[in-house]
């Protein structure tokens, strides 16, 4: 469904020198996979999700979704970003509109729509309230319903709970499956939490250094859901991933990255 | 008791305001007294101005007209040139934000405009408009005009990307994206502007009332009352000065722009 074929992505930031930030990815993820990109920071896990949403786009290699070249961000691949980014100046319930509307929704099928995502999330109650007046949970939950609006064929997820608390992380990590087990949405989580990636994912995709190539490890993720926390299955998995990881040195890149629209 | 609310709000927010008043008064009282100490010359105090400007507010007149009058003209002509200056920062901003090519022909222009000081404008001003109304309200207009545009321009420019990104991942494109998510995002810094370009504006204004002549007006009134030798009228006036850009700053913009700050920005403070 998402394809990088030899894909390096390379930029320079005023006048150094250019920086490969990946170097000769592939990696495919197939229909209805829950895939999380692992890795220390710095390693391109962020790119790699850059472009397949299309905000970035490939020095080398293309990146290719259902077969067709990524040319732009669109709804059919919705990004939920670290930070909620909903627009501070309209309301919960508008900031889901927004995207509706693009997709020609009016009127009161428009409102009950939007809703109804809200509900979905626990959101009915804070529908009429500003972004400014949610806790950073909550403001997470609203651009998932934001996202999930669009219908996307995929979830982009750029590290969205890692600015939460504990607790509400491992809550809407709880939601996000319950979410994605009724309907079974190609998901792409990045992720530097090897707890994160062993409880969420089907497959987790290891990064490292470019040295390397990118990616290094292909995991295959051997648990049966729901999963439980305290489960060994899961203790063992995250060992595993630690192991892998640690045969990789930590940040390698230095912490910029490319700003481009 | 419902009904002080409001008073309680005035007191708690002009509060902090009494302290400096307090030592600008003192240093005013000390420097008045050294003045006459040492030169001889009667400098006005605060209290002699004080009084002075209750005389014209009771219907002393200055330069041939009340108070009220060179106040209301000096309004008039500020809202007039801070109009025209809002008018064109905004729309010069929203332009180069949205085309490049319009950025890039005009680059470093505002910049320019805001180094040439204020006063500087007058042999423009006179040259094109002659003596009078049109070249005051032509000196507020381009003074002002420049820090309501570079505010505009960069308050676009420097949107933060993820909301750019989001925007468009929900599929807005070209003027969707700029009339729903740049300018409403740019707003704080359009307010700023706004601010910075009033402040600009009614400080040329009274520099320019005192020299292109216009017959009334606050300026005009202060250096009317040198040649008369009424310099607590002129002292008066100047307090009439400060307290209108305060009240305007204090009680109207600021206010307006810390709302939009604090709605807008959601990283403020630990939630």
């Amino acid at each position: 469904m998402i394809r990088f074929e030899n894909v390096s992505f390379a930029f320079a930031a005023n006048g150094t020198a250019p920086v490969t930030v990946l170097d000769k990815v592939d990696l495919t993820v197939g229909e209805g996979e829950f895939v999380c990109v692992l890795g220390p920071s710095g390693c391109g896990k962020t790119t790699l999700l850059n472009l397949a949403a299309g905000f970035l786009f490939p020095s080398r290699g293309r990146v290719l979704f259902d077969d067709a070249v990524v040319v732009a961000p669109g709804p059919e691949r919705g990004v939920v970003f670290q930070e909620a980014a909903l627009f501070p100046w309209l309301s919960v319930l508008k900031n889901v509109e927004f995207g509706l509307k693009r997709k020609g929704l009016k009127g009161s099928q428009l409102k009950q729509t939007a809703f109804a995502y809200l509900e979905s999330l626990g959101l009915g109650a804070h529908a009429h309230k500003l972004p400014v007046a949610l806790s950073g949970g909550m403001r997470q939950r609203v651009a998932i319903a934001r996202v999930l609006a669009l219908e996307p064929r995929v979830l982009l997820m750029d590290e969205p709970f890692s600015a939460l608390d504990a607790n509400s992380r491992e809550r809407l990590q709880d939601e996000l499956l319950r979410l994605w087990v009724t309907n079974r949405r190609t998901v792409i989580y990045v992720t530097h939490s090897v707890e994160e990636a062993a409880y969420l994912a089907d497959r987790v995709v290891v990064m490292g250094s470019t040295v390397e190539g990118g990616i290094f490890a292909d995991m295959a993720v051997p648990l049966t859901r729901p999963r439980s926390r305290t489960d060994d299955g899961l203790l063992a998995m995250k060992a595993r991933l630690r192991a892998v990881l640690a045969t990789q040195p930590c940040c390698i890149q230095p912490l910029i990255s490319p700003r481009a629209m | 008791m419902i009904f002080l609310r409001p008073v309680q709000r005035f007191i708690a927010y002009w509060k902090p305001s009494v302290l400096p008043l307090l030592i600008v008064l003192t240093i005013w009282e000390l420097a008045a007294r050294w003045v006459l100490a040492l030169r001889g010359v009667a400098f006005p105090t605060p209290w002699t101005t004080f009084v002075r400007l209750g005389a014209l507010v009771g219907g002393d007149t200055l330069s041939g007209h009340p108070l009220g009058v060179h106040i209301l003209n000096s309004l008039r002509r500020w809202i007039m040139g801070f109009s025209i200056a809002a008018t064109l920062g905004i729309g010069y901003g929203l332009l180069a934000g949205r085309l490049r090519g319009v950025e890039k022909a005009t680059a470093g222009i505002p910049q320019l405009l805001l180094l040439v000081p204020g006063l500087a404008w007058i042999p423009v001003a006179i040259l094109l408009f002659g003596i009078g109304e049109t070249a005051t309200v032509f000196m507020i207009a381009i003074a002002a005009v420049a820090p309501v545009a570079i505010n505009v321009l960069s308050g676009i420019k420097t949107v933060d990307i993820q909301l750019v990104r989001a925007a468009r991942m929900m599929g807005a494109r070209r003027h969707i994206l700029f009339f729903h998510v740049l300018i409403p995002a740019a707003l704080p810094s359009l307010i700023s502007g706004l601010r910075i370009g009033l402040g600009t504006g009614w400080r040329v204004l009274v520099a320019a009332e005192m020299v292109v002549g216009t017959g009334s007006g606050l300026g005009y009134a202060i250096i009317q009352a040198r040649w008369t030798l009424d310099y607590p009228a002129s002292f008066a006036c100047i307090a009439v000065i400060c307290a209108i850009g305060l009240l305007v700053e204090r009680g109207l913009l600021g206010p307006l722009e810390r709302r939009t700050r604090s709605r807008w920005i959601l990283e403020e403070g630990p939630r």
